[in-house]
């Protein structure tokens, strides 16, 4: 693993923030880069599940990540970003406005290489649907906390049959007081309490497209 | 079996909490206004705006359900609350958020990093009462009006609302609700500024709860004396929130250091005062379960959720704490009777075998829990071994 990738495993921050600027100043391909913080992010993913890290290393690896990708990506070149390893359309459903897991797993998600709509919280049925439609995401990804948000959850499925659009479709679901019973009841092809896990899910998803 | 009464539900429950035996698994559904206003059509934000209304409906349930053995009681008014609760914005129904939607807290920065030098030179009690005008956007004098205003109006209803529970026969469990350090700071600074600052500066953060936690045990307490909760119309108690510094968040070495010894300063405190602590666990608490252990023996409440795995906190546990928990929101809004009344009757088996349980609803029932369920699971309690 190179320098920047075990920096970034090990919680560095300094020290990422600095090899960054000195590989960007010496005028290294970006998307070496990105692939060498993406190792780190891989690292620290395997970490998680050997529960040698946990929810905070995700989070803080997280936050690293993302300000090591803002001073990178705006050097990568427009076709240079390669494709994406898949497209997620992302959100907190309509009535819940929690956000923490749901922007984690967007984290882990862009670190996987993947392209992710997040569209926030307090996202109505018909947001879904449209963002779906508009980029031709083959996964729905829905966050939820609280009890009412199973309903606004199964509304969206619902909405996704009636538009002809669940076999285009994997849904997957996620939130602290989901279960295999909520997951039957919403009509989701997948479910999940832990972010780490509901990223392999989406790769599986992604290998099953491919 | 004997008709029951105030003593014999408040000898069940001591009972239950002291370790020792009874003629049944006790109950205690947490539900506040929520449920029983959805389930009567008043919108949440109605409960908003006449609180009573929702008050009323949560009584009506309580008879309608044929009741439980304890009743968890808010006695906290807002000048107390500011002191034991974090910090946040709150999304009120009606005002913030639609009339009919969950009341929710937004997970953002109140509190900056600034704020941490404040704390540590003026105590939390008092960095509150300057910290909290300016958050609302008055003046000092205007905040103290309107807060010492609602106060004297919440009070009123506080005592109404607990003679109603007197007149049922009913004891009550309650006194004041104290976040953690840990907690407060984490639902103030934002989850993720938080474990930010536990990663970048765990020294100050250090000082910080170091300097918070005897004001939150000192105001905790009078809140308890002041409630008049005593035996027989009650347990005094104070029910200590705790999230966000188990297994769930963080590794056990920052629960080693962050949230373990501040916990432990709470409960001894609380107890030497003959309040009983309830220990509120939201969230996966599994790996810190043996820690519960250096807490003093029959003396607190350990209260689950359904996350943290209470059968292995029972094997852990049993002999040591009362468990209370844990059926949870999902099986309680979705799930059959038959489902939940077959989930109580493991519980029961199981973690009431060595006595010491009480049998609740993860966390708090639920917006759209169904009747039916939650009267399964009072009719399983009430039916099921009773001798």
């Amino acid at each position: 693993m190179s320098k920047l990738s075990t920096a970034l495993a090990n919680l560095e921050e300094e020290k990422v923030r600095t090899l960054v600027e000195q590989r960007v100043n010496a005028g290294s391909e970006p998307m070496s880069i990105v692939n060498e913080l993406r190792q780190g992010m891989d690292t620290v993913g395997e970490r998680y599940k050997s529960k040698e890290y946990f929810l905070s290393e995700l989070i803080i690896s997280g936050e690293i990540f993302k300000e090591a990708m803002a001073v990178v990506e705006p050097l990568l070149k427009a076709g240079k970003k390669g494709e994406p390893l898949g497209r997620i359309v992302l959100g907190t459903v309509k009535g819940d406005i929690h956000n923490i897991g749901k922007d984690i797993v967007a984290t882990l998600l862009t670190a996987a290489g993947f392209e992710v709509y997040d569209l926030g919280v307090d996202v109505k049925t018909n947001m879904f649907i449209d963002k779906l439609v508009r980029t031709n995401a083959p996964i729905l990804g829905m966050s939820g906390l609280l009890t009412p948000s199973f309903q606004s959850m199964k509304q969206t499925v619902d909405a996704l049959k009636e538009a002809g659009l669940r076999d285009k479709v994997k849904v997957i679901i996620g939130g602290g007081i989901v279960t295999e019973q909520v997951g039957k009841y919403v009509g989701a092809d997948a479910f999940t309490s832990d972010a780490a896990e509901g990223v392999e899910i989406c790769k599986k998803f992604v290998g099953a497209l491919n | 079996m004997n008709e029951d009464n105030l003593i014999s539900r408040l000898a069940r429950v001591q009972s239950a909490i002291t370790l020792g035996t009874s003629d049944r698994t006790p109950i205690s559904l947490v539900m506040d206004y929520k449920f029983p206003c959805r389930h009567k059509g008043i919108t949440q934000g109605e409960h908003f705006r006449n609180q009573s209304r929702g008050f009323h409906a949560l009584l009506e349930i309580f008879d309608e359900l044929g009741g439980w053995d304890i009743a968890f009681t808010d006695t906290m008014t807002t000048p107390i609350r500011n002191i034991l609760e974090a910090p946040m914005v709150i999304k009120v129904p009606g005002k913030d958020i639609p009339d009919d939607d969950v009341i929710q807290w937004e997970e953002t920065e109140v509190l900056k990093q600034g704020d941490y030098d404040r704390i540590i030179e003026l105590g939390w009690k008092k960095f509150i009462a300057d910290f909290y005008p300016r958050f609302r956007g008055w003046g000092t004098a205007e905040y103290q009006r309107r807060v010492e205003q609602k106060a004297g109006l919440e009070l009123t209803s506080i005592r109404a609302f607990n003679k109603q529970w007197e007149q049922r026969g009913i004891p009550i469990l309650g006194g004041a609700g104290p976040f953690s350090p840990l907690m407060m700071l984490s639902c103030s600074r934002s989850m993720t500024k938080f474990m930010l600052d536990i990663h970048r500066t765990p020294d100050k953060v250090k000082a910080v709860m170091d300097a918070m936690v005897s004001d939150i045990i000192s105001v905790t307490i009078q809140s308890v004396k002041d409630s008049g909760i005593e035996p027989p119309m009650g347990i005094p108690a104070a029910l200590i929130v705790l999230e966000r510094g188990g297994c769930g968040y963080f590794p056990v070495k920052v629960f080693e250091r962050f949230e373990l010894p501040y916990l432990k300063q709470m409960v001894e405190a609380f107890v030497a005062e003959g309040i009983t602590p309830i220990l509120h666990f939201d969230q996966d608490w599994t790996l810190n379960l043996p820690y519960l252990k250096e807490l003093p023996r029959g003396k607190c409440i350990a209260q689950f959720d359904s996350t943290t795995d209470i059968f292995k906190a029972n094997e852990i546990l049993r002999d040591h704490i009362c468990i209370m928990g844990d059926v949870s929101a999902s099986l309680l809004s979705l799930g059959t009777p038959d489902e939940v009344a077959n989930y109580c009757k493991k519980l029961i088996d199981v973690v009431g075998e060595s006595e010491g349980f009480i049998l609740g609803v993860g966390c708090s029932v639920p917006v759209d829990a169904k009747f039916e369920n939650l009267k399964a699971m009072i009719d399983t309690a009430k039916t099921y071994r009773a001798h």
